[in-house]
């Protein structure tokens, strides 16, 4: 009824004032990773990087009081241009966990990192799809889509800040 | 986090009856003011009981109520359910924003601009 076709990626990107080899080494390094991942006032708490294709990076954060488990199954590295990692929540044990809050959102997200220098600038772009998604997780990330990574055009938002002044 | 398991209960069908277009259509209509099933229908191409379909699966998920007795049976939409997903994927987009805006402060850190030795926010 929803979505036949493909799922449409959600992409964050910033334009980052650093040379493209220093961004990538704070993205691909455990502990200077631990440094600044995470929403604001978040504490990184414990990374295990195994950097290579095959390996994985394995990290928990802090952040309102709640501990976050998460880990990445790094599928591709190409130096110091892109990586691809398959990202999922996770518990202590490795496991891939559903969303707390959204037991419906995919378990594990494609998640493509590219990084573009020019002229002393580097910018950042990371595409998520979804991966071996079942329709139901396809329909929940379609959904949620609009809302989430950039060019959005506000649509759910502004309704939902409208609704919130009734 | 006291109403754990209902809130996403009702993630999951808020999300399913979010994932169709037509239906975000209906929604951002009655955020206009309440109305009827025909006027609900009106601007799209498709047949009564699909429409009548999608306003239930709408129901369902409590994004939408229907007046009990009047008679054009009025839709009404519910703020309550639609701001629990919106929160939902607010916080998705503020990991990365933030995560981001720390970055932008570790990296101007390790090229040497000091100031403060702890990060600090504005």
């Amino acid at each position: 009824m929803s979505t036949e076709n493909n799922p449409t990626e959600v992409v964050f990107t910033r334009t980052f004032n650093a040379p493209r080899q220093l961004v990538w080494d704070a993205w691909t390094q455990e502990k200077q990773l631990l440094q600044w991942m995470g929403p604001a006032g978040a504490k990184g708490l414990y990374a295990k990087m195994d950097f290579r294709a095959g390996g994985s990076y394995h990290y928990a954060i802090e952040f309102s009081g709640q501990e976050m488990w998460g880990l990445w199954s790094i599928t591709e590295i190409d130096p110091p241009k892109k990586i691809v990692v398959i990202q999922s929540f996770s518990d202590k044990d490795r496991g891939i966990t559903a969303h707390p809050m959204a037991p419906t959102w995919p378990k594990k997200m494609l998640s493509t990192t590219t990084f573009d220098e020019q002229g002393g600038k580097t910018t950042v772009a990371i595409h998520w799809l979804p991966y071996e998604a079942s329709q139901e997780e396809i329909d929940t990330f379609e959904a949620a889509r609009p809302g989430m990574g950039q060019g959005w055009s506000g649509t759910f938002d502004r309704l939902a800040e409208y609704l919130g002044k009734l | 986090m006291v109403h754990y398991e209902s809130t996403s209960d009702h993630l999951s069908a808020t999300f399913a009856a979010l994932a169709d277009p037509t239906r975000r259509a209906m929604l951002m209509r009655l955020g206009q003011g309440t109305a009827t099933v025909q006027e609900l229908a009106k601007p799209f191409n498709i047949s009564a009981p699909a429409i009548s379909k999608h306003i239930k699966v709408l129901e369902k998920a409590g994004l939408i109520t229907r007046e009990k007795d009047a008679q054009w049976r009025r839709c009404r939409i519910e703020a309550a359910r639609l701001k629990e997903a919106n929160e939902f994927i607010e916080k998705y987009r503020k990991f990365w924003e933030d995560s981001f805006d720390r970055l932008e402060i570790y990296l101007k850190k390790l090229q040497g601009k000091e100031g403060e030795s702890n990060e600090h926010r504005k």
